[in-house]
């Protein structure tokens, strides 16, 4: 800890923080949790300050604003974008935005807590490298007191318990992060990072809405809204048909198969990652670790995905894969549980 | 999974992931690319220079008589024959390569200050065995520098650095030589007051045991990982090396503290398995440089210039070894 100043245990939250690529998530140890969309932005001029009234702008309010805004996304495939003052700043405030949310000022206050009596866990990409914690870690000075950067789907398989013969698949929008739990802080032979992911099938689905209405008027905004509500893979449970400008005017557009085309994207190397790590568990716990899958992560509700993922493991004997029901937040509760966990005397060497 | 056990594979996970972080904070490189044992590994490769010449040379000599205290090598090839024809095990041993034969200069010094931070160690108003620690650690620290020895301290403030922590720093930082320093406490001998230094070894003396799980108390290691250090230890080559620093240091410790506390006793280098001893991967002490339950002692360490005359005879002691290594 900086100095030799000692926090009492009530001045002191711990928060776990799931900084995505796009959405992050906050849970803090009051009990306050917030989701917001990782976007920031700032008025493009004087006449955009003057209406929107506010010299930044932070998630879904950003997005719906972004005419009139410099928007930044910060993150991509999970890690901080390097080189740019301008998204350095946006993770920045957007951090400073989800502290604020749990009742983080900058000098505490009134029911307040300090940045300076903060202690975080992040989650990142699990093939995040030291130099990107490094650059994540200099970003964070002065925001929080304390920091620990942790894999995502460790902070993940902590939060649920799940830390020994466990396979999470956590599909998020910028990476899909494997990581096979054996009882100890996972290795990086123990996980993989792949950036077909939620960002890829909105890029794909847009491609193929474009290829087939190339008239209709179509923006990668809409097409990941249409993706959350609809995504599925394999049999289609309803067809999927959706609104769109063409020629100025709202038009229904059938998405089905564009849809279940761009889910499927994610099948092949997903499936091909889990077999492999699958195959690198000593043999006496392969079946344990198979039967052990857990799909976190936005892309975990991908509708069909559990029931394809157990075909797929049938070839090796069969599985269970469990689906997050709330995914949302399941990778900063766990962030919250390893910060609550973690003594104060490692706390103290962790200043950030 | 019982809820115990997920207990202990929690706490563990939460040290590792911390210990990941605190490498990152260093710049260190991720494990698998990191240089582990740099001295172990020059170890292996002279003494297997050595050990072919000598094979071949003398081998009718190797057999002729029994030896007194075989090397290393030596001791786990027999170990793993004990179970073979009594003619075979013979042809392995042979008489102990003197270390002297190696050439090793001392380049890099790890300087070690024992406790910190929430850790006082040995305690009295006024007078904390952390902070005597650091002050001759820093001391010690300057002299080397001016010297031209390459200095590395396991801790520059008051912090608490696990001893896991401490021999990971060094261990990283591919040092030469570990130096811990630390101040003794004998509650029931508050009359007595004098200096010693301790080398890495089993011993049968209780008080040392007492002494030994006092200083280990904040260690981190769990029973699995005693059980992998241990494996290793008390055969490795490097004991003779860190005996030979031990008895330097210990030498310069008394011969330069007499002159200034004549009731000083000399109690001389020892054997002793204090973690941060185990856990090291080059020679390494561990020096109990004065007494803080004895009344004049504790007078002698609230004087700068009595400190100063510790950090100079830990130097010197360090110079002799590394004069004896060139």
């Amino acid at each position: 800890m900086k100095g030799s100043k000692k926090m009492a245990d009530s001045e002191v939250l711990h928060v776990g923080i799931d900084l995505g690529t796009s959405r992050s998530a906050i849970s803090a140890s009051n009990g306050e949790r917030f989701v917001v969309d990782s976007f920031v932005g700032w008025p493009v001029d004087m006449v955009a300050k003057k209406v929107l009234k506010r010299n930044v702008m932070i998630g879904h309010e950003a997005v719906s604003n972004r005419t009139m805004l410099d928007l930044h996304r910060p993150l991509e495939r999970g890690l901080l974008k390097e080189g740019s003052d301008k998204d350095v700043e946006a993770v920045r405030e957007l951090l400073r935005h989800l502290l604020r949310l749990v009742g983080v000022e900058t000098d505490g206050g009134e029911g307040k807590v300090a940045m300076s009596n903060v202690r975080a866990v992040v989650g990142v990409p699990a093939a995040a490298l030291r130099t990107n914690k490094q650059y994540l870690r200099n970003t964070m000075k002065g925001i929080v007191d304390s920091l620990m950067i942790v894999s995502e789907p460790f902070a993940v398989a902590y939060g649920l318990d799940a830390l020994l013969h466990t396979l999470i698949i956590d599909i998020g929008a910028g990476t899909t992060d494997f990581c096979v739990m054996k009882g100890r802080y996972p290795t990086e032979d123990d996980q993989r990072t792949l950036t077909i992911a939620g960002d890829s099938i909105d890029i794909h689905l847009l491609k193929l809405i474009q290829d087939r209405y190339p008239q209709a008027n179509v923006t990668i905004f809409m097409v990941r809204d249409w993706k959350e509500k609809f995504s599925f893979v394999g049999t289609a449970p309803d067809k999927v048909v959706v609104t769109a400008p063409v020629a100025g005017v709202p038009t229904p557009l059938d998405i089905t198969s564009e849809l279940r085309a761009s889910c499927e994207t994610l099948l092949p190397p997903t499936i091909e990652t889990m077999l492999d790590l699958l195959s690198r568990v000593e043999p006496e716990f392969q079946e344990r670790v198979r039967n052990n899958i857990i799909l976190s992560g936005g892309g975990g509700l991908i509708r069909g995905l559990p029931e394809a993922l157990q075909d797929a493991l049938k070839q090796v004997g069969g599985g269970k894969v469990t689906y997050m029901h709330d995914p949302v937040f399941v990778g900063s509760d766990g962030g919250l549980a390893l910060a609550l966990d973690a003594p104060d005397t490692d706390w103290e060497k962790l200043s950030a | 999974m019982k809820a115990g056990h997920i207990d202990r594979v929690k706490r563990r996970a939460v040290r590792q992931a911390v210990a990941e972080n605190l490498e990152t904070i260093r710049g260190l490189p991720p494990r698998g690319v990191r240089p582990k044992v740099r001295l172990g590994r020059i170890w292996l490769r002279r003494v297997s220079l050595l050990v072919v010449p000598l094979t071949l040379a003398g081998s009718t000599f190797l057999l002729s008589k029994p030896v007194v205290e075989p090397m290393f090598v030596v001791q786990r090839a027999v170990a793993r024959k004990a179970g073979a024809s009594p003619t075979q095990p013979q042809l392995m041993q042979y008489e102990k390569v003197d270390p002297a034969a190696l050439v090793l200069s001392v380049h890099r010094v790890v300087i070690d200050a024992g406790h910190g931070g929430t850790d006082p160690g040995a305690a009295l108003p006024g007078l904390s065995e952390k902070a005597v620690t650091l002050d001759i650690a820093t001391r010690l620290r300057s002299l080397l520098e001016k010297s031209g020895f390459e200095v590395i301290t396991t801790r520059a403030d008051d912090h608490l650095i696990p001893l896991r922590e401490r021999a990971h720093i060094a261990n990283a930082s591919a040092s030469d030589i570990f130096v811990s320093i630390h101040v003794n406490s004998i509650v029931n001998h508050t009359n007595e007051h004098g200096v010693e230094t301790y080398f890495l070894g089993p011993t049968r003396d209780a008080s040392l045991t007492k002494l030994a799980a006092e200083e280990n108390r904040e260690s981190g290691y769990s029973l699995a990982d005693m059980r992998k250090l241990l494996d290793g230890i008390y055969a490795d080559a490097r004991r003779d090396e860190s005996q030979r620093l031990a008895g330097n240091i210990q030498s310069q410790l008394y011969g330069g503290l007499r002159n200034a506390d004549p009731g000083l006793q000399n109690w001389g280098v020892k054997r002793a398995p204090f973690l941060v001893l185990v856990a090291t991967e080059m020679p390494a002490i561990l020096a109990e440089v004065g007494c803080i339950s004895n009344e004049k002692e504790v007078a002698m360490l609230h004087k700068s210039e009595y400190r100063d005359r510790i950090a100079r005879a830990l130097f010197d002691g360090i110079r002799a070894y590394a004069v004896e290594k060139r």
